[in-house]
């Protein structure tokens, strides 16, 4: 059960305010108060960016053909919209400005052929390209990576500094760790069947070394995907109303550090409307945490 | 701890204790190195300022322990992680109060032209900030070099006189006997910018807003800056629709041209997706300036994971005998 504030949930003032709509007045959308739903997914919460208020009102004003006022300047009296005050604009932060809304003419990612189970493009009409998997395989024997180093011709190896070969190829354009217990870790491919195509080449490479490696084990460990929702986004504001699940500290790094915790992913999310979503162990996560998080960056999207 | 105007009050020094009596018999952190546990001190004197509302920044309790400002940072948010805590992010306005008496500017320290008041200097940069802020120049940026352009520009402005114009940066900086932060010059860059497309709305003023002159109109666009905003937001809304309109009209002609081309196709229609944050009044500068991006590699597609592996592919990536042997040779000259 979702409730959009400390009232709804003690079933006081419903005729009010609309859940998640406009809120009642007073009601600082910074209250403590403000909950998050079941605490897992998410919730989507209105801006109070004093350029969003302004923007609103002046497309409202256009809307209503009101007369366009130079107010605030010297000599004539006017509104002045409050600029920090907390009061929440009702209704959607839409953006009157061309080109700026992502449903127009943003050409989409191209997406690799995947399984039918591909993203709702009907919800954010972004997909999150894959960037990085990370496998890991066990070749199933013990491994002598000083031989290893000697015989190919892409491997490096200084045991003084990590003790791993560390060999690349060329297609799937990927790297390899591989240890003398006979584990390996691949890296790079922009896909799991890229990754599982890469991490058998190489231990074709060590069969042909001598060794009597196997392919036991093949694991996806992680997934890393990014997209780009193009529209600016407020941290600060983000982080205030997603205290529980974000890390915003612009003294150490200039992203926001979101842990979602259904899916079990954690997103950087940039000023520029960048996102990268990282943690993933099948590619429906990263789907999934994108479509959780589009509508809560919609919330905080500033069109000026 | 401090000196003593900037003395955390008995409530906060009571809290960091707390804190560190905890995180210090945590399991992550009984065994840590004897720095590591000073370090430790200062994250939990941060935490217990952030929870009551005591404005101050990971950069200056570094700086009273001598340390790096990233290793505080990382061994903070690992406490924080740890201890399960919430702790709200300090605002940077909040912080430009003490930053600002950071700045020995007063009559005190300063010959008079080129002294201020803090609460003037505080006021102007506040103002100043919270203007950056709307517009895209804060977030996701380092408060202190924000910090120092904006308290830069405030001093210039509150006497925009011929003294002060001409100082740099530098010059100021040592005049107020603060270290420079390299990055409040592009900051102060920007802010200009941003200030400039508001002085251009001003009604009476006649020549051109330039960073070159901005300066002296800082005072009226920072009180005007709601009405500015609105009409630098209408001003660009009006462009845009005339550039679409004039596109628009162009089509015809454009199709036309494209037709007498077989090849000519002009660089324009094969240039990628326009960027955005061009196409808006104030946009992060990361967005306006965006870097070139990396140029993707042709992609494999349809991979299945199961395709057949050559063994000549498989064998150009092993030596042949003789190469082994020039291998070990080199190997064993270089050691």
């Amino acid at each position: 059960m979702y409730h959009c504030c400390a009232a709804c949930i003690f079933n006081l003032k419903k005729s009010t305010h609309t859940p998640f709509g406009a809120m009642t007045p007073g009601m600082s959308i910074f209250s403590p108060m403000m909950p998050y739903g079941s605490g897992l997914t998410p919730q989507p919460v209105q801006n109070t960016n004093s350029l969003a208020i302004l923007e609103e009102q002046q497309r409202q004003q256009q809307q209503q053909q009101a007369q366009q006022a130079n107010a605030g300047l010297p000599g004539t009296s006017g509104q002045t919209p409050q600029l920090y005050h907390s009061q929440a604009v009702a209704g959607s932060t839409t953006t009157a400005l061309p080109g700026n809304t992502p449903l127009y003419g943003t050409p989409l990612t191209p997406m690799t052929p995947v399984t039918p189970a591909t993203p709702a493009s009907e919800s954010s009409g972004i997909v999150p390209q894959l960037q990085n998997i990370v496998s890991t395989v066990n070749l199933g024997c013990k491994l002598d990576l000083k031989t290893i180093a000697l015989r190919a011709r892409n491997a490096e190896y200084n045991p003084k500094r990590f003790a791993a070969v560390i060999m690349r190829i060329r297609e799937p354009r990927t790297t390899a760790l591989i240890f003398s217990s006979g584990k390996m870790v691949c890296t790079g491919a922009k896909s799991e069947e890229q990754s599982r195509l890469a991490a058998r080449k190489y231990a074709r490479v060590v069969q042909k070394l001598g060794f009597p490696a196997k392919f036991l084990d093949f694991k996806i460990q992680n997934m890393v995907g990014s997209c780009d929702v193009k529209f600016p986004i407020r941290l600060e504001g983000l982080v205030l109303t997603h205290q529980q699940f974000s890390s915003y500290e612009p003294e150490l790094f200039p992203g926001l550090i979101y842990r979602m915790i259904k899916p079990r992913i954690v997103l950087l999310i940039f000023v520029s409307g960048k996102v990268v979503l990282t943690g993933a162990k099948v590619r429906a996560e990263i789907y999934e945490a994108f479509e959780n998080i589009y509508p809560i960056l919609k919330g905080f999207r500033k069109t000026t | 701890m401090y000196e003593p105007d900037n003395r955390v009050n008995s409530e906060i020094e009571k809290l960091t204790q707390i804190y560190y009596r905890e995180a210090y018999q945590h399991e992550s952190f009984i065994r840590v190195s004897l720095r590591k546990k000073e370090h430790l001190v200062g994250c939990c004197l941060l935490l217990s300022c952030r929870l009551l509302n005591w404005p101050i920044s990971m950069a200056t309790i570094s700086s009273l322990l001598d340390a790096d400002p990233m290793v505080m940072g990382m061994l903070y948010i690992e406490m924080v992680k740890i201890l399960n805590i919430e702790a709200p992010i300090v605002n940077i306005t909040d912080v430009m109060e003490a930053h600002s008496h950071d700045y020995q500017i007063s009559s005190l320290h300063a010959p008079e032209e080129l002294s201020e008041s803090h609460k003037d200097l505080t006021k102007r940069a506040v103002e100043l900030v919270e203007l950056s802020a709307d517009t895209w120049i804060v977030t996701g940026r380092r408060p202190i070099p924000i910090m120092m352009a904006a308290i830069y520009l405030s001093w210039q402005s509150l006497k925009p006189n011929k003294h002060r114009l001409k100082l740099s940066l530098e010059k100021f900086c040592q005049l107020a006997k603060v270290n420079k932060h390299k990055p409040a010059i592009k900051r102060i860059t920007e802010m200009k910018e941003m200030l400039c497309k508001l002085g251009q709305e001003i009604p009476w003023v006649r020549e051109a807003v330039t960073p070159d002159n901005v300066v002296k109109h800082v005072e009226d666009i920072l009180k005007h800056r709601h009405a500015l905003l609105r009409r630098a937001l209408r001003a660009q809304e009006d462009a845009l629709l005339a550039e679409r309109q004039a596109s628009c009209e162009d089509l015809p002609i454009k199709e036309d041209a494209d037709n007498h081309q077989l090849h000519g196709e002009t660089l324009k229609s094969q240039d990628p997706e326009p960027n955005w944050g061009k196409r808006v009044l104030f946009a992060p500068p990361c967005v306006v300036q965006a870097k070139k991006s990396r140029v993707e590699q042709p992609e494999l597609t349809d991979v299945t994971g199961d395709e057949e592996i050559s063994d000549s592919e498989i064998d150009a990536y092993i030596r042949t005998p003789q190469e082994v042997r020039e291998f070990a040779l080199s190997q064993k000259m270089l050691e």
